[in-house]
Order: structure tokens, then sequence, then C-alpha cells
């Protein structure tokens, strides 16, 4: 039975990341009072990228790191709770192990970006590392936060913990998640290491063919993990015990979700390296009051 | 079975590479022009690239300058297979005015080969979507070599001439 | 405060929509004095070659076959569309046609040749009143044509009377190798 939890967590993951990322991509359309691609288009951009010639920059750095970005979110993926479900595999890691291996997928993403020699890749890779120094203390007291209540790090119980009560310090951190949710999902304020026309597409420049499919697929995956992620610790609301009918309200509260990232991901600006630093100072600032908040348990 | 899945998918998703290989930037305001709203040209699945090697199409505009020539073939030999150039403007398909100048070579076909040209100075937005639509197969294609002639030879009234008549030996070679 | 200005802008947008041309499905007005390719009249033309001595990327082109037959060539591939040659025929023969979607994927689609028979006089061969013509006057190549239709090139070299060693030689023109070819 618990076979089947992990198999429908990977498989709804893998099948709807690339819709979502469609409607991403047709609401950013739509703002700017244009028709845009139909929804299904990153499919035809993953299976066009698959069947094209793989130009490769030599050493086993470059073939390895868009397998490993991509095993990595599988494997957080796998021991996810969706649905309320804790499955054969959670018990087996814990909340710091999530964070490693988060981190780990951003540290593919800069392996594969040294790896190629290339100027621009370098600079890409530098502010992606600054971005994820940046980004990791506001995820880990997410989790944290939830830890300290229920005084214990198991995956399922520090995930739901807002289940037992609400509270003051679980607001202030929803409000610091969706402050900090575009960064993590690497979108428009927040957008400065991967994809954007000003370094040339950053850390994946000399990437071609299948291995930037699998990029892409990485950054797809991550995208509707941190939003499953906000959805599963602070909307535990919906329970009505019956397996299906959960995952299906959690996908739909999901693409809720998606919707708010597209429109704050199209009527915002770039910011700078040093502005983005200067904003999660305060969040990080923001999100340890918090915590010190639930350790008193308001 | 997947591959032929994936040369389904390859015609509804093209990404393209702009390569200004000395132009007057012209052509490359009117590429930018179809970008925007008004033209639209991502309902096609199209999305500018930055990178040689994330493209299949590469758009060439300018007549190839002489310090461009090795570079625009470095950028073509970058795109991995299966890749199109597609030549905009004049001076892409054959150099424009200045196809005998010291300093150019002469039109894109001298330095990589073309598969589509688009010809205008600059080609209008819509002529570039049209372009694009014949190489999808969305619209026919309608140009044609247009060849006109005055008179049918040969010419009766020359004909009672006896003067003539050796003279019309070369009408009838050229009707042959 | 930024979360209102982010609402608003939003809300603002829903206002026009969407705006998208379809243009491919449907046919889109070009605007007044819209110069697209250029279109020869043959019934008018006299074959003067003012277009060809007119045109800046020297991509018309005149030859002469024998004593009565000229052909024109437009080869559209240096095309400018700057109407000049409309501008300067004496008899209206060009105009320049509303026509711009000419994309292809052969160069010789885009050509336009037309066949000219140039009217004899039957005692001289070919002459015209050089008094009274004026803009045949101002042509710098008077004369018999000989340029090379294959290689597109224009051969500065016109002779009063038809030279059929002319046309052989051009024939075998070759073009001046330029440096990188």
């Amino acid at each position: 039975m618990d076979i089947l939890y992990i198999a429908v967590n990977i498989a709804a993951f893998l099948v709807l990341a690339p819709l979502f990322e469609g409607v991403v991509r047709k609401i950013t359309a739509r703002v700017q009072s244009r028709q845009g691609p139909p929804v299904i288009q990153p499919y035809y951009d993953l299976l066009k990228l698959l069947g094209k010639q793989n130009l490769s920059a030599g050493n086993f750095a470059f073939t390895v790191a868009p397998m490993l970005a991509l095993a990595s979110i599988l494997s957080v993926i796998a021991f996810m709770p969706l649905g309320y479900q804790a499955n054969y595999l959670t018990r087996y890691a814990d909340v710091i192990t999530i964070i490693y291996l988060l981190t780990l997928g951003g540290v593919a993403c800069l392996l594969g970006a040294l790896s190629s020699k290339n100027t621009y890749a370098l600079m890409g890779s530098s502010r992606e590392m600054i971005t994820m120094i940046m980004v990791e203390p506001v995820l880990a007291m997410t989790f944290i936060l939830g830890a300290v209540k229920v005084k214990s790090l198991g995956i399922d119980e520090a995930v739901f913990s807002t289940a037992g009560g609400y509270g003051w310090s679980a607001v202030l951190m929803l409000a610091v998640y969706l402050m900090a949710l575009q960064a993590f999902v690497g979108r428009q304020p927040f957008d400065i290491a991967e994809a954007e026309v000003e370094i040339l597409e950053g850390p994946f420049i000399e990437y071609s063919g299948p291995n930037y499919a699998l990029f892409r697929y990485y950054l797809m995956l991550k995208q509707m993990f941190y939003a499953a992620l906000f959805v599963m610790v602070f909307i535990p609301f919906a329970k009505t015990g019956a397996y299906g009918v959960d995952v299906l309200v959690q996908l739909a509260m999901v693409f809720v979700v998606f919707i708010v990232i597209a429109l704050i991901g199209s009527t915002n600006p770039r910011l700078r390296i040093d502005q983005a630093q200067k904003y999660y100072a305060v969040l990080i600032a923001i999100s340890l009051v918090a915590v010190g908040l639930s350790v008193y348990g308001v | 079975m997947l591959s032929k899945i994936c040369k389904k998918a390859f015609t509804k998703s093209l990404w393209i590479y702009h390569c200004n290989s000395g132009a007057c930037n012209g052509c490359d305001i009117e590429i930018l022009n179809v970008l925007t709203p008004y033209y639209d040209v991502e309902r096609f699945g199209m999305k500018l690239v930055a990178s040689p090697r994330h493209a299949d199409v590469m758009l060439i505009s300018g007549a190839v300058t002489r310090p461009m020539l090795p570079l625009v073939k470095k950028a073509y030999a970058a795109i991995p297979e299966p890749k199109l150039v597609f030549g905009i403007g004049s001076c892409a398909i054959g150099g424009n005015c200045w196809f005998d100048t010291y300093n150019v070579t002469g039109g894109a076909d001298k330095a990589v080969p073309v598969n589509f040209i688009v010809p205008g100075c600059p080609p209008r937005p819509e002529a570039i979507i049209y372009g694009v639509a014949v190489a999808l197969g969305l619209a026919n294609k309608k140009a044609a070599p247009v060849e006109l002639k005055q008179v049918e030879f040969p010419v009766d009234m020359y004909l009672a001439n006896k003067a003539w008549e050796e003279r019309n030996v070369i009408y009838k070679v050229l009707n042959d | 405060m930024w979360l209102t200005s982010k609402i608003k802008q939003v809300l603002l947008v829903l206002k026009p929509g969407v705006v998208t041309l379809k243009y491919p499905f449907e046919p889109h007005p070009v605007p007044k004095n819209f110069r697209g390719q250029p279109v020869w009249d043959h019934h008018k033309c006299i074959g003067c070659g003012g277009c060809a001595a007119h045109c800046p990327a020297r991509t018309i082109l005149v030859r002469d076959l024998c004593q009565d037959l000229r052909v024109m060539m437009y080869d559209g591939s240096r095309c400018t569309y700057c109407g000049r040659c409309a501008d300067v025929c004496p008899e209206s023969a060009i105009t320049m046609s509303e026509q711009y979607e000419l994309a292809t994927n052969d160069k010789n689609d885009i050509t336009l040749s037309m066949e000219l028979f140039m009217l004899t006089c039957q005692r001289c061969g070919r002459c015209y009143n050089r008094e009274k013509t004026n803009m045949i006057d101002k042509m710098g190549l008077k004369g018999f044509r000989y340029d090379n239709l294959e290689l597109r090139a224009v051969i500065q070299k016109a002779t009063e009377h038809f030279d059929e060693k002319m046309l052989e030689e051009s024939d075998r023109h070759q073009r001046p190798r330029k440096i990188g070819e």
C-alpha cells in the first residue's frame, strides 16, 4: 500500500509539473495583453529537446550534473507526505535531510555550470551561489518552526504541525514564506541566477539537447515542490481522510498558488543581487522572530 | 517511437537565435517587433533564446561583413542538429547594395547554408510571420518566377519581305 | 503601497484584453503608398534600360540576345524596394505593388524576366532620333548590352553595332575573386 503512495507522489509531480509551468507562461502572456503559447507548450519543449543532438563539454561532471539534480529532487518528492499520508520512505528521512537534498540540487547546477568553462556560466553560478545562501535559512526556519512545536524532527509531524494549532508564529511564517516564494522558485523579482537574458541564460549556457531537457525538468519540479510545500505546511484545513480526494484538493490549491506566482512574476522587475540581499536580510530576521515566538508556544 | 514523437514536437516549439552579421539594425528591429504583443509569434511556441546551444533556428540579418564571417560560421556550428537557417532581409539574401564591395562577403549563403529567405528592406513583421508560417507548413508559398514576353515570334509583317526571311532563321532557332 | 500598485497594474491590464492580430489566418491590410515588390508591364515597356541604370543594388540586368531581342531580368534577391525604377521609368511601366508576402526557400522564386522585341529601322538596323529623346541620351551605356544573366553580373561595355564576339565573351565572364572567398 505504501508503494502506491510513493508511485502516486512521483507520477503526480512528473506529469503535472510541465502543465503548471505552461499555466504560468500563459498567465504571463495574458498580463502582457498577448495570446501566448498553448498551455501544453512545455511538454513540446521537453520532447523537442530530447530529440536534439547532445553537444558536450567533454568532462564527466558535465554529463552527471543534470542527472544528479533530477535525482535529488525526485528523491525529495518521493518521501513528501502528499495527501496527508506518510509513506514507506518518510520515516527514513527527517527535516534536515530534505534541506540537504534541496541544496544538493542547487550544487548540481553549479557543478554543471562550472564544468562548462564559459565566462557567462561562471558569473551565473556565482550569482546562484549567493541566492542559495540567502534562501536556505528561510527554508530551514519553515521546517524548524514545525519541529520546535511538536518537539520532533520527523517529516510528517513537522510538516503538519499547524494542524494542531495555528498561532501567531505560523501566521508570521506564512507571510515570510509568501514573500520568499519567488526566490525559491526562481521567478521574476529574484531570477538573477538562471534563465535571464542579461548574462545569456546564466549557468546553463553550454547545455544542449537531452541534458538541457533534464535541467528544465528539474526547474519545473522544483517549482511545483515549493508550491506543494506551501500548501502542505500552511493550509492543513481540508483534511477529509480519503486519500484520493485529499490529493486532488491539494493539487487544486497548488494551482491557485501557481496563479499567484505567475501574477507576481509578471508584474515585477528583476532586482540586482545586492538589493535582493538587503531584502532577504529583513526576511531572515523576521523568520528568526517567528521561530523565537514558537519556542515560547505562541 | 520516441524519435517520431520528438520529430513531431520539433515543429511546435522552435527556439530562435538571432545573429546580426553586420546589419543596419532595421531587420533586427523588425524581428523584435515580431515578439511584441501585436504580432505575437510566441503563440506558435517560438521563444528567443540567448545561446546558440539552446536554439533550433538561426535568424541571420545583415550582409556578412569580413570580420563577422568566421564568427557566423562558429555560431552555426554551435547549434545542435536538427537546425534551420532563415535569412531575413535583402542583406542576408544577396548582400543588398554592397554585394561587391571590399568588406562584404555578400549574402548569408556564402557563409552558412540557408533554408528560407524573407525578402524586404526591412521586411514587415507580417512578412516575417508569413515566412515562419510557410516554414511550418501553415501557409502556401506565393512567390514564383515570372516570365513576360512582348511579341510572339515569328512576326507576320516581316515574312512578306524576302530580305527578312534570312533574319527569321534566328527566330526559328530561338523557338527550338 | 507596493501591493496595491501591483494589484492596480493587473486590473489595468484587463481592459484591452488580448490585442494579438490573427495574422496568418486572416489577411492584414497594408498602409497607403506601401512599396512592395515592383511589377513590370511588358506592354508599356520600351526597353530603355533606365531602371537598370538607376537601381542602387544593380539588380535589374539587360541583355541583348540578337539584333531585335532584349531580355531584361529583375533579380529580387538584392532589391531594396526603394522605388527608383518606378520613379524614373519614362512610360510608367513599373508599379510598386503591395505584395510583401514573398518568403520562399529558393532564390529563383522572386525573379522576373521579360523579353522585349526592339523594333529596328529597316534601313540602318537600330537607331532612334537622338535629338528628340532626353532620357535615353543621359544613360551611360548606349547601344547593345551584354550583361551576364547567370552570374547576375553587370558588364560595363556597350557597342554601337551588335557584336557577336562580345556576346560570347560575356558568356564566359568571371567575377573578380575577393579575399576570404
